[in-house]
């Protein structure tokens, strides 16, 4: 169970504590749940096209980073096999999608490391029929962050709801059993690599469907981890800094991403715990926030 | 005879509320400016309204709504106008799911509406509207309005605001800042206050949640939440009190952590609760000025 977070928690500035988040990420290297942020200015051009060169680079470097490999060709082949079959659980939300530059550099890597062209699908509302999800051997989650009026946050845990047979079975109490979709039969060992696009994260919604261009910034950034847990703390932590800064304190914490501390305190799929999180930073500092 | 004078009634009543639905789709425009709708119109219900949206489904579902009609625009290239009609079963549930959410200035259409970067809001009747541009918000924005326009005209008339509005005291209202609603999914939208329900919050409960000038600092905040019997009332109270002021005992009076004050108290099935009041006697002089009568 989490425990009760109220409005006090915020003013007192205690609410990361309660979530299960200490004040700093680990300085100490646990390689179990290696978090890596990449940020180049350039992944965006002047009309915020997103620039698919750039992106492969930032890909390639953060996956590089996260195993400790020389080339992104030696960090691919150590995540997939040839032979193999390759699900990419990718966000087609109409307002805020996987960038395609991101799903194509992803592809092109897995393709690299041996997997035939024709074994790798790229879905998200129909991974549950769609015939090379229900073979697949590996899967890839790649999705952009940005939050969500009943989970909090959507990130890679979040994704994985379409996976499940009922997504509304898993709305009750802010979302909080999302993680509970890494164990399903069609998903569990199998996901190889979470990435959290941050090249232009939403940190608070409006009307209908959530959105508003308002709350959208080029941050320029891809977060990239084994561990989905792990890889979604460090976007909350992102959210959050975000909508200190332009919300105020108060509205700091998007209401109520339970699901990243239950992910780990009650379906063990990985670490919220900042302290047992090495982030590795990459490229960009500029108004890092984290 | 009965039939037809019952059903006479039924109708007079709908339109009352706000305009017939299928007369409503049926007239509105397939051209706005150089906007054409592509693809069908969907309506969504209770039910199918997962289907449409993510997540926010919740938000809808906690209030009286019925069904959403969805028609989409598009000009040139990946630029799309949605519009959506919301038939919320009321003109309070309308009022109540367009005051949870307003940050814009008034655009002047309808009985209240806002715009702000792509996105126009606004109710009239028992209908709930939302323009939204997906692509270039300023080259949509002369559509948008031309739409909400034409879309408000087919509205019938106008609607009451929910009665349990009046319970609120008039003194420095900001009167843009109220809102009404239901359930915790809205509260912790609007104002978030825990992570758990504590407040015992659901369809069957009204909350009015208001926001008074304060000289000097941020607007004092007044929440009063009506239960359907006094057994309900006063066990949210005593959720309440252990879940956010454990300190405040029997008093209902609490000093934050910020200095400013909570003050919770009930009266028969209702519960106020009175958050950023500089002092007691502030918290205590807005109890005073709820018109319970």
């Amino acid at each position: 169970m989490t425990k009760l977070i109220t409005r006090r928690d915020f003013i007192r500035g205690s609410a990361g504590v309660v979530l299960g988040a200490a004040i700093g990420f680990s300085a100490e290297p646990v390689k179990k749940s290696r978090v890596v942020l990449i940020r180049n200015p350039e992944a965006l051009d002047a009309n915020s096209h997103f620039n698919a060169e750039v992106i492969q680079e930032m890909l390639d470097k953060a996956v590089m980073a996260l195993l400790d490999k020389s080339t992104p060709q030696k960090a691919f082949q150590t995540l997939v096999k040839a032979g193999e079959v390759v699900g990419i659980k990718s966000n087609v939300w109409s307002y805020l999608p996987t960038p395609a530059e991101l799903e194509q550099a992803l592809k092109r890597r897995i393709v690299e490391a041996g997997v035939k062209e024709e074994d790798i699908g790229i879905d998200d509302h129909g991974v549950r029929e769609n015939p090379i999800f229900k073979k697949a051997t590996s899967l890839f989650n790649v999705r952009p962050i940005r939050t969500h009026y009943l989970s909090g946050m959507s990130g890679c845990l979040k994704n994985y709801i379409m996976f499940a047979p009922s997504q509304q079975a898993l709305h009750p109490n802010s979302c909080a059993d999302l993680g509970s979709c890494y164990k399903l039969p069609m998903v569990k060992g199998k996901t190889r690599l979470n990435i959290l696009c941050c090249l232009t994260p939403q940190f608070h919604g409006r009307g209908p469907h959530h959105f508003s261009r308002r709350y959208v910034w080029n941050y320029c950034g891809i977060l990239v981890g084994k561990d989905p847990v792990a890889v979604d703390a460090v976007g909350l932590e992102l959210i959050k800094a975000k909508r200190r800064q332009v919300l105020g304190k108060a509205r700091e914490l998007p209401p109520v991403p339970k699901h990243i501390q239950v992910a780990d305190t009650k379906h063990g799929i990985g670490t919220s715990d900042l302290n047992k999180i090495e982030l590795i930073k990459l490229g960009w500092d500029q108004d890092i926030l984290i | 005879m009965k039939k037809n004078l019952l059903l006479l009634i039924i109708c007079v009543l709908i339109y009352s509320c706000g305009g017939n639905v299928k007369d409503i789709y049926q007239a509105l425009p397939d051209q706005v400016l150089d906007w054409k709708a592509e693809a069908e119109d969907v309506v969504y219900d209770r039910e199918t309204l997962y289907d449409y949206m993510n997540g926010g489904a919740e938000v809808y579902l906690a209030f009286d709504f019925q069904q959403v009609f969805v028609r989409k625009f598009k000009r040139t290239g990946e630029d799309e106008i949605i519009l959506d009609i919301y038939d919320m079963g009321s003109p309070a549930e309308a009022f109540g799911v367009f005051s949870c959410d307003r940050e814009d200035e008034g655009a002047g259409i309808g009985q209240d509406s806002e715009y702000g970067f792509g996105l126009l809001r606004f109710w009239k009747g028992r209908y709930f509207v939302s323009v939204i541009a997906a692509g270039d918000d300023q080259a949509a924005k002369p559509a948008i309005f031309e739409l909400g326009k034409s879309v408000a005209g087919l509205l019938g008339p106008k609607g009451e605001k929910p009665e349990m509005l009046k319970l609120l005291p008039d003194k420095g209202l900001l009167k843009d800042r109220i809102s009404f609603f239901h359930s915790n999914v809205n509260l912790n939208n609007r104002f978030f206050i825990a992570s758990d329900n504590i407040l015992n919050l659901d369809r069957s409960t009204d909350c009015a949640f208001a926001e008074y000038e304060e000289k000097g600092q941020e607007p004092v905040i007044l929440m009063i939440v009506r239960y359907p019997d006094k057994a309900a009332a006063d066990k949210a109270n005593a959720s309440f009190r252990l879940g956010y002021m454990p300190e405040a005992k029997d008093t209902g009076l609490a000093e934050m952590e910020n200095r400013l004050w909570t003050m919770v108290k009930q009266k028969e099935n209702i519960v106020a609760i009175i958050f950023e009041a500089p002092d007691t006697a502030r918290a205590q002089e807005l109890f005073l000025e709820i018109h319970f009568e």
